[in-house]
């Protein structure tokens, strides 16, 4: 849909709140006389204004900075602002859905339209009521105001003329920035309240009448199914009702086969399912293991046949001619996703319909998914979206929400799917492993001459049976040169710009073990083998780090958007956060022996970050001091979900770096848990100095940004430390 | 199945159910109250935590039959008409993320503030490095201790 579409389905919003199932705050208090110029304003009578958020919350705060948008243009007063969370609304929102950091420079525009139009329409009714022009009124945060004459209206007052008024096919002019109240502010979380009193918000926390619970029994090896299933003594435990069987889709990140026991309580559930008995069909996945894995990818590495995905110059020749050189290999470890809410999901398959109430990031691409599991139209799919009690990339896959349509259909009864952590650990879709070999070096000019980088990993779309290249999900950017001249390509990820001798070469082969986007998927490894190769780059060639970028990075304003870049690369913009973080951590003040420091800086999403990191080695000990982040958002909606998003991101890239790498051995995920899978704890966790660029650029998510450039900034502060090479996480 | 009395935020509550049910499913699913969450079932998160007798206790590793006859205070019960200085603390710092471990990071907070209504930094990451957060607000979730426990000193 586009925003034309959009708008021309004014004043149908009340539909898509009206919901009724008992978590609190989301019924719609629409009257006939409410003011609903679009699916996102609702002003009713007695002043309250109501703006729906119609993308999942997963703890990035876009519940909070998008209605922001609104309320900006809006001229609303945030204090009377009631947020409700939107249901899956095809006609009203067109695509819904949180990933890619995508949601505010996808949103952005059209919410401040969606505002402008409201408030335009009140000045309206308020000028028509005043018998004045519309041009000489003005509004304050929930009023309109005629200066000369001295009226003043508030909103809830022009509601029911608002209402009556044609809704304009085209927005009016937006708000000159300089004139911004609410964006821009520190804004707290629209929900922080209601979890910090323990009101139900989350999708294990649904109940809907006559929901049975289930617990679902997977093959413990990758790819595998159930065989024989004596069900016998599950169906003795109390409170057990039925076990079925699921049969998987063929593509597995839309639905893996299992068994289900279906109880009056979830701890009746996973009781009976412990007393399952079961002959798996293993499948070919029973020999795989992470050392088998590693294996093959040094021996692909080896023995070439890798894509070349560019190339410019010679960089065999190129590389004979280095005076500096490092040649390095890196090896990436799957990782875990570990939302802290297990993945559940409710849904009661009925009379030809399917309605669901889940933790979804994508509640558009999971309707199809769904549809296709329980045989229905996508159109016979509601979806009521929860708070999600973390995302980070796993719940973009709507397996679980599969799985709950699946058994309440063969049950006949609304159902709640809850995994166990065991579950989570063991049948998670784990960020790809991979290997890097990465050669490059310096003229004798001390300029980058040369950049071979060999990259061989699981492949996110291999995986699901994607009929694009392999090599898409796992290099984002630029993946065929733009044009001709190579000093007109960039790649956000893999970054020979102007390097005049560069190559990529990318391979990847068939395995069981499951895969999936992880928090900056692609970035967040690519970063720290890119990083750590230049860091040491710039240290044995004794060059400015700063510099080094700009020489090969180039100072010209844009390089052009590619197709996972929504906003023209600057090089400069990068330069400048890495200049921001170095400046802020005094980069060049002393430490005390033993300690270190590191820097390095990525682009991704369209956003910038970098981070200075300081760490002190003592023996066998490592202790992360102190994290300075630098970035560039663009405009910044709300400066403390961003603060927030550069401590949760930077930290969670330090855990990943640190501790996380689940393995595989004999077919089946070793960890089970937080005992083997571990994640940074207070303790560890140091202050995250956060240091924003005052920018008018077109605002970007923030969500991802300052993870990639943590774990190299990270080694690169042990390599100044210790003159140690870290090129293996944990 | 048996019967068990427990006081739960100062209300004296019967439930019947298997004894070796755990305290937090017999909140959630029995008596409803679904502010205390389900993380791990093992202990290590946290998210579940809940006092007992005053104490903070995983609920997920405690058994009715254990809790029977003894006082449970949840995250519903830690405010009573007003917020307890640590939620409003956790509102104006604004820390939650995605919040599902707040219940519990609270209700650890609240058994350090009882017991050292004062903490140094070095008892508030002591206390609550025992409770995982996800999305890592760690840096403002020590903001709020100490900022709640600057208030209770009034």
């Amino acid at each position: 849909m586009n925003r034309r579409q959009f708008f021309a389905v004014s004043g149908s919003a009340a539909g898509g709140l009206i919901v009724a199932w008992s978590l609190p705050g989301c019924a719609s208090t629409a009257t006939r006389r409410s003011f609903k110029p679009n699916g996102f304003v609702q002003i009713d009578p007695d002043g309250q204004v109501t703006i729906t958020a119609k993308n999942p919350d997963m703890g990035q705060g876009v519940k909070t900075s998008l209605p922001m948008y609104v309320a900006e243009e809006l001229d609303a007063d945030w204090a009377n602002v009631r947020v409700v969370q939107a249901d899956l609304n095809r006609d009203l929102y067109g695509g819904q859905g949180s990933g890619g950091s995508d949601n505010t420079p996808s949103e952005w525009q059209r919410l401040h339209e969606a505002g402008a139009i409201a408030r335009a329409l009140l000045v309206t009714a308020a000028a028509q009521r005043w018998g004045v022009a519309a041009a000489e009124c003005e509004t304050e945060p929930g009023f309109v105001t005629h200066r000369a004459s001295g009226k003043r209206a508030d909103y809830g007052s022009l509601a029911a003329d608002a209402a009556r008024l044609p809704v304009p096919k085209t927005p009016p002019p937006l708000k000159d920035p300089a004139q911004y109240r609410l964006i821009g502010t520190k804004v707290g979380g629209v929900d922080v309240p209601a979890i910090v009193r323990g009101t139900p918000l989350y999708g294990i926390d649904v109940r809907v009448p006559g929901m049975l619970h289930a617990a679902v029994e997977r093959c413990p090896v990758h790819g595998g199914q159930p065989g024989r299933v004596d069900a016998a003594r599950a169906l003795a435990v109390p409170g057990v009702k039925q076990v079925v069987t699921l049969t998987g889709l063929e593509n597995p990140t839309h639905l893996r086969p299992g068994v289900a026991v279906v109880a009056d309580s979830s701890w009746a559930a996973e009781q009976g399912r412990k007393a399952l008995s079961i002959t798996w069909d293993e499948g070919a996945g029973a020999g795989e293991s992470s050392a088998r894995l590693l294996q093959q990818f040094r021996e692909l590495e080896a023995t070439g046949n890798l894509k070349t995905i560019r190339t410019a110059g010679d960089v065999d020749r190129a590389w004979r001619a280095t005076t500096t050189r490092v040649d390095l290999t890196f090896e990436q470890p799957l990782l875990a996703h570990a939302t802290l809410e297990p993945q559940n999901c409710t849904a009661h398959v009925h009379d030809g319909r399917c309605e669901i109430w889940g933790p979804l990031q994508m509640p558009t691409s999971g309707s199809t998914v769904i549809a296709a599991a329980v045989g229905l139209p996508v159109e016979a799919v509601t979806i009521h979206i929860t708070r999600l009690g973390g995302g980070f990339g796993r719940r973009l896959l709507s397996d679980y929400a599969a799985e709950a349509a699946v058994v309440s259909k063969l049950v006949g009864a609304p159902v709640q799917v809850l995994w166990s952590r065991e579950d989570d650990m063991h049948h998670d879709y784990y960020r790809p492993a991979g290997f890097h070999h990465v050669r490059a070096g310096l003229d004798s000019h001390g300029r980058l001459s040369v950049w071979h980088h060999r990259l061989i990993t699981l492949s996110r779309n291999r995986y699901r049976k994607a009929t694009n290249g392999p090599e898409m999900t796992e290099i984002y950017g630029l993946l065929v040169p733009q044009s001709t001249d190579p000093k007109d390509t960039y790649d956000p990820d893999l970054v020979p710009t102007r390097i005049p001798n560069c190559r990529l070469d990318y391979g990847d082969f068939a395995t069981t073990v499951p895969t999936g986007a992880w928090r900056a998927p692609a970035h967040n490894f690519n970063a720290f083998v890119i990083e750590s190769v230049l860091d040491e780059l710039a240290r044995r060639g004794r060059i400015d780090p700063v510099a080094l970028r700009a020489d090969y990075l180039g100072d010209r304003a844009v390089i052009p958007v590619t197709m996972d870049t929504p906003v023209p690369y600057d090089p400069r913009r990068e330069q400048d956060v890495l200049r921001l973080a170095l400046d802020q951590a005094e980069w060049q003040r002393p430490l005390p022996p033993h300690w270190g420091r590191g820097w390095a800086a990525h682009y991704t999403f369209g956003s910038y970050a970098a981070i200075v990191a300081e760490v002190s080695v003592e023996g066998n000990r490592l202790a992360v001091e102190r994290l300075v982040a630098a970035l560039d958002v663009g405009l910044p909606v709300n400066p403390l979900t961003l603060e927030a998003q550069t401590q949760g991101g930077a930290l969670d890239g330090l855990s990943a770096a640190l501790f996380g790498e689940i393995t595989i051995d004999q077919g089946r995920t070793v960890q089970s848990s937080f005992d083997g899978y571990r994640l940074l704890r207070n303790a560890e966790a140091p202050d995250v100095e956060v240091h924003i660029t005052p920018s008018r650029e077109k605002p970007m998510g923030y969500g991802e940004i300052a993870l990639p450039p943590v774990a190299p900034a990270v080694a690169n502060a042990i390599f100044q430390a210790t003159g140690r090479r870290i090129t293996r996480l944990p | 199945m048996s019967s068990f009395t427990l006081s739960v935020n100062g209300s004296a509550r019967t439930v019947d159910v298997a004894p070796d049910t755990p305290l937090l499913w017999v909140l959630r699913d029995t008596l409803n109250m679904r502010g205390t969450k389900f993380g791990c079932g093992r202990g290590f998160c946290g998210a579940c935590t809940v006092h007992l007798d005053g104490v903070a206790t995983r609920s997920c590793l405690t058994p009715i039959a254990s809790a029977a006859g003894r006082a449970v205070t949840t995250i519903e019960g830690l405010g009573t008409s007003t917020l307890h200085p640590l939620q409003q603390a956790w509102i104006d710092e604004d820390v939650p993320q995605c919040g599902y471990c707040q219940a519990g990071q609270l209700m650890t907070a609240a058994a350090l503030l009882a017991k050292t209504p004062h903490p140094s930094d070095g008892e508030i990451v002591a206390a609550m490095s025992g409770n995982l957060c996800r999305c890592a607000t760690y840096v403002r979730i020590r903001r709020a201790v100490r900022r709640a426990s600057q208030a209770v000193a009034g």
